[in-house]
């Protein structure tokens, strides 16, 4: 038995900007270890040199192309709770519905990827050619396709264009619709199952304990979501559900996922339907005052932390992220041992990790 | 002894070597394939695919010979550890074994008797098989040539898949040895004159469709190729030139197997005749027919790409064994037990 | 009293010695300090006893005029809800402290990454190696505030505003 050392990345079809080091005897890998920050950037500690205002459009690049505008939501609910600053309701409602938004783009990314790492190549393009319409939207909204900086402290710098609530109502139902057929394609489709249930079982206790967050803890059937356990913004005035897996496995994963995006456009509806007249913005002053913040969000891949500890200047004294796929990443090699190597990108796509979410 | 040929067989075999079914056939053919592939399922994906080299506007007809041409312009990179005369040499074996089997598959009836085919044995299906067998060595000697672990690992799955999809093909194979009672292709489709054999072995015909699918490494069974988990397989290392005909070799085999299929099943030339055609050459209606079958059969084979996910290695043994290799038994004893019925209508004819 | 002031409570009977400060910040939200040589036992009863079972991440924070270091581990308990933040300080010229990986063991990377970044040295972490910094990377740990950054444009106008006495 000869045990052979393969490195997977960081120049491979699947791995993006990751490295995994794999202990593979034939066909099977026994170990897998992560090598990452190959995308560090050291925005943490560039925030602290940068004024609270500057650090909205490098915050907003830990996660540029997929996941923004919920991105960028925690680090402004730690300012205005450490300002003690009320935000218009209309202002909050556009927050919501960029970030509801920017989630479905990312769960159709992430469908997207899923489906290459099957060798399914179709259903790389059906949900990336609608995740463009729902970049559209956005465009319309914030006048950027993937990194906005749309929220500012103490609103949002645009109002909703006229026109928008329709064209985004119709484009919802197309996508709805549109569900469908990828169900059809994906979800109930025999090969598929065959490559993804049962691959990568995490089991609840397991997930818990590696403090695994988002879709990848649902799917594993703990029902956790800081938008109904903490509600920010406005997302408890809304009527929507979880919805979790049942075993834990990258189908599961997978599945959430879908459900989750016929969740949010559900919450988009209502938001649409409710969004009430009034300023978008309120003035906010340049100095956060003395004190410390930890506040979560939701982000399309999960819980997203923010920490900051302001010394009652212009800029943080230190702000800590801490990114859900950075979180998730533990749950990696926990569920590569002694797998295929053909279940490798199965598994890692499944988790959904994002290198620049994870290196920072 | 030599055969002495007089000017007119000689000039036909110029024809057959060169033209049809010889050099220029698999090449057009393989031209043909990658546009159609690349253009077919860019439409299955919602996308255009080529759309600016070629003659016919905005549809890219002349692709794959600008990818062709600018594959031969790169530089031949040969890793510094290679086991350099191997790893040289895998690229045209596969491109020279994969387009052998063309001359031994009749493509239509001459008028004056015999067959529209290079060389003419009577053990052709026989021959056949042997050729296909020898392809995955090429891909082990390749991905070990290579020496590296990507293609090491290609080239492994390779040698693994050959155990699963190897075995069902000749068990159909031999229900349909014994329903014609001969190895020689251009029999066994003169003995679908009357009646094809997809009719008659049904399961024959798809136990050897899926596995045909495995030994051309096409999706769902493109596990040694595949890109995700090892790159590309045991061709990764392969740059330009050598590159070009390993692609090339893909769709020759493609060429292949799709002849052997309308052979065996599909009944080869056989159709109405076409008078248009007749006159021009008597053997052009045949080919027709044989085209037109072995297009829908392309069609179906890349189709495969379109819909279907990757299966694992593991899945494609298990699928071999416990499910191609039984319906392939089946099928043999199905037409053990059903001779008195199918007979007549084959060997009677 | 809430769920929140019962959690201070519990601690606060069980660890009276070693709880340096505890308190309920806002809803949600509970801060505990603690001394740095019994964060280990008191980590064990906040996931034993209060049910903080997902962690949430593990920051360091510099204070150089201090000359401290304070590590929080932020745990939230999921049927609780409550997040709470366990504290401690330790001296920034010899910063050790035992390591929860076998409290909480999703605190693999997050321990890591503090050390790489602040230079804590975690006992009983499996492998302290390098994660998101280069390998050849011979820096002092860089979020620390004596790692300076070159100075911007923008640092050089403010330092020249400042000499010259405000705007």
């Amino acid at each position: 038995m000869s045990v052979m050392k393969l490195s997977m990345g960081p120049q491979h079809p699947i791995t993006g900007h990751f490295r995994f080091i794999l202990d593979v005897d034939g066909d099977l890998v026994l170990k897998l270890e992560p090598d990452i920050g190959y995308t560090h950037r050291g925005i943490e500690k560039l925030a602290e040199k940068r004024t609270y205002l500057q650090n909205l459009p490098v915050i907003e690049r830990v996660n540029s192309y997929c996941d923004s505008a919920g991105t960028m939501l925690g680090y402004l609910e730690a300012i205005e709770e450490l300002m003690g600053l009320e935000v218009p309701e209309r202002a909050k409602y556009l927050r919501v519905i960029a970030a509801e938004l920017n989630r479905i783009a990312s769960h159709l990314y992430a469908a997207c990827l899923f489906s290459v790492a099957t060798g399914l190549e179709t259903m790389l393009m059906w949900p990336i050619n609608d995740r463009e319409l729902v970049l559209d939207l956005l465009e319309k909204l914030t006048g950027q396709r993937i990194t906005y900086t749309y929220q500012t402290i103490g609103g949002v710098r645009f109002d909703m264009p006229e026109g928008f609530k329709e064209e985004a109502l119709k484009r919802l139902d197309y996508l709805e619709k549109r569900t469908e057929d990828y169900y059809k394609m994906l979800l109930w489709n025999h090969t598929f199952h065959m490559r993804t249930k049962k691959v990568g079982i995490l089991k609840p206790s397991d997930a818990i304990k590696l403090g695994v967050v988002g879709p990848n803890l649902r799917a594993s059937g703990v029902k956790v979501d800081v938008r109904k356990d903490e509600p920010y913004e406005v997302y408890d005035k809304f009527d929507f559900s979880i919805p979790t897996g049942k075993n834990g496995d990258s189908y599961d994963r997978l599945e959430v996922r879908f459900k989750e995006v016929e969740q949010s456009i559900n919450i988009l509806r209502q938001a649409l339907k409710d969004i009430p007249k009034g300023p978008i913005k309120k003035w906010a002053p340049p100095i956060v005052p003395k004190g410390e913040a930890y506040t979560r969000v939701e982000a399309a891949r999960g819980e997203f932390g923010y920490y900051i500890v302001a010394d009652g200047t212009m800029k943080p004294y230190r702000l800590k992220m801490s990114p859900p796929s950075f979180r998730n990443l533990i749950a990696l090699p926990h569920l590569c041992k002694n797998v295929p190597l053909g279940d490798i990108p199965v598994i890692y796509i499944s988790l959904d990790l994002i290198p620049m979410d994870v290196d920072r | 002894m030599i055969p002495i040929l007089s000017f007119s067989e000689f000039i036909e075999l110029i024809l057959k070597v060169l033209i049809f079914p010889g050099l220029a056939f698999p090449l057009l053919f393989a031209m043909i394939v990658i546009w159609f592939e690349r253009k077919f399922l860019a439409r299955i994906m919602l996308r255009i695919g080529p759309l600016h080299v070629g003659p016919l506007n905005r549809t890219g007809l002349f692709q794959p010979i600008a990818d062709f041409l600018k594959l031969i312009q790169k530089e031949i990179i040969v890793p510094d550890n290679a086991y350099k005369f191997l790893y040289n040499i895998a690229p045209i074996m596969a491109s020279i074994v994969a387009s052998m089997s063309v001359a031994f598959i009749p493509y239509a009836p001459k008028p004056d008797g015999g067959y529209w085919m290079i060389y003419y044995t009577p053990l052709s299906l026989l021959v056949i098989l042997a050729i296909f067998t020898a392809r995955p060595f090429i891909m082990v000697g390749a991905g070990w040539a290579s020496n590296s672990k990507y293609c090491t690992i290609g080239a492994l799955r390779a040698a693994l898949q050959l155990l699963a999809y190897e075995v069902p093909i000749t068990l159909s194979l031999a229900s349909i040895v014994i329903m014609s009672g001969t190895f020689d292709l251009a029999k066994i489709v003169e003995t679908q004159s009357s009646i094809w054999f997809i009719i008659l072995q049904p399961i024959g015909f798809i136990v050897i469709l899926i596995a045909m699918m495995a030994e051309l490494s096409r999706r769902p069974f493109d596990i040694p190729l595949a890109e995700q988990e090892v790159v590309f397989g045991w061709p990764t290392e392969y740059t330009g030139t050598q590159f070009a005909l390993v692609m090339v070799s893909e769709y020759f085999d493609l060429c292949a197997v799709t002849s052997l299929i309308t052979v065996l099943f599909l009944g080869g030339w056989s159709g109405p005749v076409i008078p248009l055609l007749n006159d021009i050459s008597p053997i052009l209606s045949g080919v027709f027919w044989f085209f037109l079958k072995m297009a829908i059969l392309t069609v179906i084979i890349i189709m495969g790409r379109g819909i279907y996910p990757r299966l694992r290695i593991d899945q494609l043994l298990d699928t071999g064994w416990t499910l191609l290799i039984p319906l392939a038994i089946i099928q043999i004893i199905i037409t053990l037990l059903t001779a008195q019925w199918w007979l007549p209508l084959v060997r009677g004819a | 009293m809430s769920v929140e002031e019962k959690v201070i409570e519990s601690v606060k009977t069980r660890f009276p010695e070693d709880i340096i400060e505890a308190k309920v910040k806002r809803k949600n939200r509970v801060s505990i300090s603690v001394r740095s040589n019994r964060i280990y036992d008191i980590g064990l009863f906040l996931r034993d006893e209060l049910g903080f079972n997902h962690i949430t991440s593990v920051s360091g924070v510099d204070y150089i005029d201090m000359n401290e270091l304070e590590v929080i581990y932020t745990i939230w308990s999921i049927d609780k809800k409550i997040l709470a933040s366990l504290r401690t300080k330790i001296p920034r010229d010899n910063p050790t402290l035992k390591s929860l990986i076998n409290v909480w063991e999703g605190v693999l990377y997050h321990e890591r990454e503090t050390w790489e970044m602040f230079g804590i040295k975690f006992e009983g972490h499996p492998d302290l190696s390098s994660l998101l910094l280069p390998e050849e990377w011979d820096g002092p740990p860089p979020l620390r505030k004596d790692f300076l950054l070159p100075e911007t444009p923008q640092e050089k106008l403010e330092e020249k505003i400042k000499r010259a006495g405000g705007w």
